[in-house]
């Protein structure tokens, strides 16, 4: 039994929704790390607590408070987090990053088990959302199709921020060369608090959006942690461009492995990063090099 | 260089004879987490050996003491291998995919190398997790510990288990010691230290860290052939990356390239884990506060900064005139500047 | 014994090093010369395998070493001290020879036997601690000792493997006058069947110690000859000063 247009199509869809959400939880990261050398692996902390205040959020005032409320409690936290840790760490070499924010992931995992305890929560789709859609001869759910547009939007609109205004300009020089930008007069400190602080609204937006499709659980942050190095690794470290090519290839192999070659399909992923690891560590498209 | 100092030849006699006392005394409970601490103990030996003297950073070392305990099991179980042979063909199974791991993963340095490491050992728990045979996510069970009856030994015993951890962990540590003594061990801290000279002194760089991974790899392999007899039965969560995670902190929690740091932290570590357990169920909280503390601390951890107190203490005594010998300590001062 | 035939080496589309051809004799003494950018340090990087040439052939005791790794050339006699010192800090001293000694030995391969205890490579040590003056301080820590001292030891790692050429990146770089004269007597002390290629920029150390003198300017060799040749050359002087009638 051949499978037809239809199943190929829906699996692109799963594909491209996967990678949607790896887009959102990585681009963060991956600027983080282009711009500050900083490896923060408290980012899938942050979105494991976004889905958590999302899920808490929506119960009270709906989805879409919560869609708003969530990203900025994230951003919030991570407010806190840079004034009081990772301002201090920024100068230490990477052991000490990865010590640290490692140290925070653990910290992370139980301060959501003692403020909303261990049984799973869940997020229901919004009314506007739920159900499904005619697309492409399928019957695809909605809410996924949603996670696509929202992804591609913010893609665009980070695409434009970065490549049209001043700000954007101004990163692109911070990630190339930070002190030479300084050198020109650009606040690089006050640009990177600015940054990290959109990346965990971004991670934070994409645990909210994540909540409703997966359940929201204590170890989630530390089960996207390894997909979203992934993402970042092969992609390339800084980039805009190495964000979204990294969580395509991710999303396409994961979802079509799994259905094509199941057994495999795991070792797959890992051999891929290991391979780029070694042989070309900066990755598809990074922004230096 | 690695030397024995007094103060580390006294912690060793210390832990030594800590470990002899609890496994006369200990009640069954009291055993079981002693030999939970040698196990421990040999990993991140096994660890600490390629981290803090050949500053090679790895998170797979979970991944291959997992290798070890899924190939006894496989070797005792399905191949029906005796235990004492299967320990030795796993050995060199492990020893050979450690080599191969550290030669692949030679020209990379720094986060790159750690995350590398974290690719395949997270490649070993997949397939380990998918692979038919392997039992999958239930794991196998029905794994025998040798058969030590010709000379009276009856390993089912908790007792006489704990011992036999002991003797392992004896020898893994006279091997560790003997290897990094040994030619290839001191081109191993000379590769750490300067790379480029070794390379520009005639060295195979690639050679001497895919060896050191080999033998890191096998001491690893030990420690999970022990898991697998100890618990009789052996699961992929055990090559999960964050063992690997958990062993990471163990040995900054003691004391990076020190050796006799790590055992310190596999000590401080597993009482504590049990202390805390039973007092809330919040231990990742304090596992996570602590290791942000020691690592902002600046010092190398619990057995670093006894060493360090102690070596300021020696220089106070000594009088001002006679120039200071340089006391041995570890190539990373402190974490923050690995 | 060291010999180079038409080497080159771009960067794009800068020419670092342009068609370099030297040829040393056994146990010559050669020093070359050349403003800052002349591309000295580049033509080291290639003699020694860091980089390879886009053209060109490179011949180590006759045999063709233009493919060889940088460690594959020092096994074969090739040796190199930086301008930079590039030691085994934390290390003793005696650790820091103790190792170059032992990779030079083959003790270096042994997985159960110290080399520190072996016969020969102490022997070594004790005699390149001896030749580079730094005997007395055999049981410091690269970090606790002087720059001096330093200097001293990374040229005492390169000689430790026993080089039949030995290349020697500024090696007075950042001493004061009297260790310099040190270093000068030292160099006169090798043995003289080594042969020696120095990048050097004080002059007096240059006329004193070498037997021949090559120039480097942008990449190319513009003289290779005697020094008593160099010092009258006013090719040389504009050169290194300038020229002063275009000013």
């Amino acid at each position: 039994m051949a499978p037809d247009f239809g199943f190929w199509t829906l699996q692109t869809l799963n594909a491209l929704q996967l990678s949607m959400l790896m887009f959102l939880l990585s681009i963060g990261l991956t600027v983080i790390f282009g711009l500050m050398h900083f490896v923060n692996l408290a980012h899938g902390a942050l979105y494991g607590i976004g889905a958590y205040v999302a899920a808490t959020v929506a119960g009270v005032a709906g989805y879409w408070a919560s869609f708003i409320l969530a990203p900025l409690a994230v951003t919030a936290v991570g407010l806190v987090l840079y004034t009081g840790l990772i301002r201090r760490m920024r100068k230490s070499g990477p052991m000490a990053q990865v010590l640290v924010t490692f140290g925070l992931i653990f910290a992370f995992l139980d301060v959501t088990r003692i403020v909303w305890g261990d049984i799973p929560l869940a997020l229901e789709v919004p009314d506007l959302l739920s159900g499904r859609t005619s697309l492409v001869g399928v019957e695809y759910p909605t809410y996924r199709l949603f996670i696509i547009i929202l992804g591609l939007t913010v893609l665009a609109a980070l695409a434009l921020i970065l490549n049209r205004t001043q700000i954007g300009a101004m990163i692109r020089a911070g990630v190339d060369n930070d002190a030479m930008a300084s050198c020109l007069g650009i606040n690089v400190e006050k640009l990177f608090f600015v940054v990290f602080c959109i990346g965990c609204g971004l991670a934070g937006l994409a645990g909210a959006v994540a909540a409703p499709v997966l359940s929201v659980t204590p170890d989630m942050g530390l089960h996207i942690l390894v997909p979203t190095l992934i993402v970042i690794v092969i992609g390339g470290l800084g980039s805009l461009k190495g964000a979204i090519w990294g969580s395509l290839i991710f999303g396409f192999v994961q979802t079509f492995g799994a259905v094509l070659a199941p057994q495999l399909s795991s070792m797959l992923i890992y051999g891929l990063l290991a391979a780029v690891l070694v042989i070309r560590p900066e990755g598809l498209f990074p922004a230096r090099g | 260089m690695f030397r024995h100092t007094p103060l580390r030849y006294a912690t060793l006699i210390l832990l030594f004879s800590g470990a002899v006392f609890q496994a006369f005394t200990g009640d069954y409970y009291g055993l079981e987490i002693l030999s939970e601490i040698l196990i421990l103990a040999i990993l991140v030996l096994a660890l600490d050996l390629v981290a803090g003297f050949g500053g090679m950073i790895s998170l797979c070392h979970g991944a291959l003491m997992g290798a070890g305990a899924y190939g006894f099991a496989l070797l005792a179980t399905q191949a029906g291998l005796s235990p004492a042979v299967a320990i030795i063909v796993a050995l060199i199974l492990v020893g050979f995919i450690g080599c191969i791991i550290g030669a692949i993963c030679a020209r990379s340095h720094g986060i790159y190398f750690i995350m590398a490491t974290l690719a395949f050992g997270q490649m070993g728990y997949s397939y380990v997790f998918d692979a038919p045979g392997f039992g999958g996510d239930d794991g196998l069970t029905g794994i025998p510990r040798p058969d030590m009856s010709a000379l009276n030994i009856d390993l089912g015993d908790s007792q006489t288990f704990a011992l036999y951890c002991l003797a392992a962990l004896c020898a893994a540590y006279g091997l560790v010691v003997l290897f990094l003594n040994s030619g290839v061990g001191r081109s191993l801290v000379g590769v750490m230290h300067n790379e480029v000279r070794m390379r520009a002194l005639g060295s195979e760089v690639w050679k001497i860290k895919a060896i050191a991974f080999g033998i890191s790899g096998m001491i690893a392999g030990v420690a999970g052939i022990l898991l697998a007899q100890h618990s009789m039965y052996v699961s992929p969560s055990i090559m999960n990356w964050t063992v690997s995670g958990e062993a990471l902190v163990v040995v900054i929690l003691g004391g990076l390239g020190t050796l006799v740091g790590p055992i310190v932290g596999a000590v401080v570590f597993v009482v504590l884990k049990h202390q805390v357990s039973a007092l809330t169920s919040y231990w990742h909280l304090v596992v996570g506060c602590l290791l942000i503390a020691v690592v902002m601390s600046g010092s190398n951890g619990i057995f670093g900064w006894v060493e360090t107190q102690w070596t300021r203490h020696l220089k106070q005594r000594q009088s001002p005139r006679l120039a200071p010998r340089s006391e041995p300590t570890s190539h990373q001062e402190t974490v923050k500047d690995a | 014994m060291l010999e180079t035939t038409g080497i080159s080496k771009s960067f794009g589309p800068i020419h670092v090093t342009r068609n370099v051809t030297l040829k040393l004799e056994k146990g010559e003494r050669r020093v070359i010369l050349g403003p800052n950018g002349a591309g000295k340090t580049t033509l080291f990087n290639l003699l020694a395998g860091v980089l390879r040439p886009d053209q060109g052939a490179i011949h180590l005791c006759g045999s063709d070493v233009t493919s060889l790794s940088v460690a594959q050339r020092a096994k074969r006699g090739l040796s190199r001290s930086y301008q930079k010192n590039t030691l085994f800090d934390g290390l003793s001293i005696r650790e820091n020879l103790g190792l170059a000694a032992s990779i030079h030995t083959g003790n270096a391969k042994s997985l159960w036997r110290d080399p520190l205890g072996r016969p020969e490579v102490r022997q070594i040590v004790e005699e390149v601690a001896n030749l580079v003056n730094i005997t007395d301080q055999l049981d410091n820590t690269v970090n606790a000792v002087s720059y001096g001292t330093r200097r001293q030891l990374e040229v005492g790692l390169a000689l430790a493997t026993r080089p039949s050429v030995l290349l020697m990146d500024e090696p007075t770089s950042g001493v004061g006058p009297e260790m310099s004269k040190a270093f000068h007597r030292m160099l006169n002390d090798l043995p003289r069947d080594l042969t020696l290629l120095i990048i050097e920029h004080d002059m007096d150390l240059a006329m004193d110690v070498a037997d021949t003198i090559t120039v480097l300017n942008y990449g190319e060799v513009v003289f290779d000859g005697l020094p008593e040749a160099a010092q009258g050359s006013e090719l040389l002087k504009e050169i290194y000063l300038g020229n002063w009638e275009n000013a």
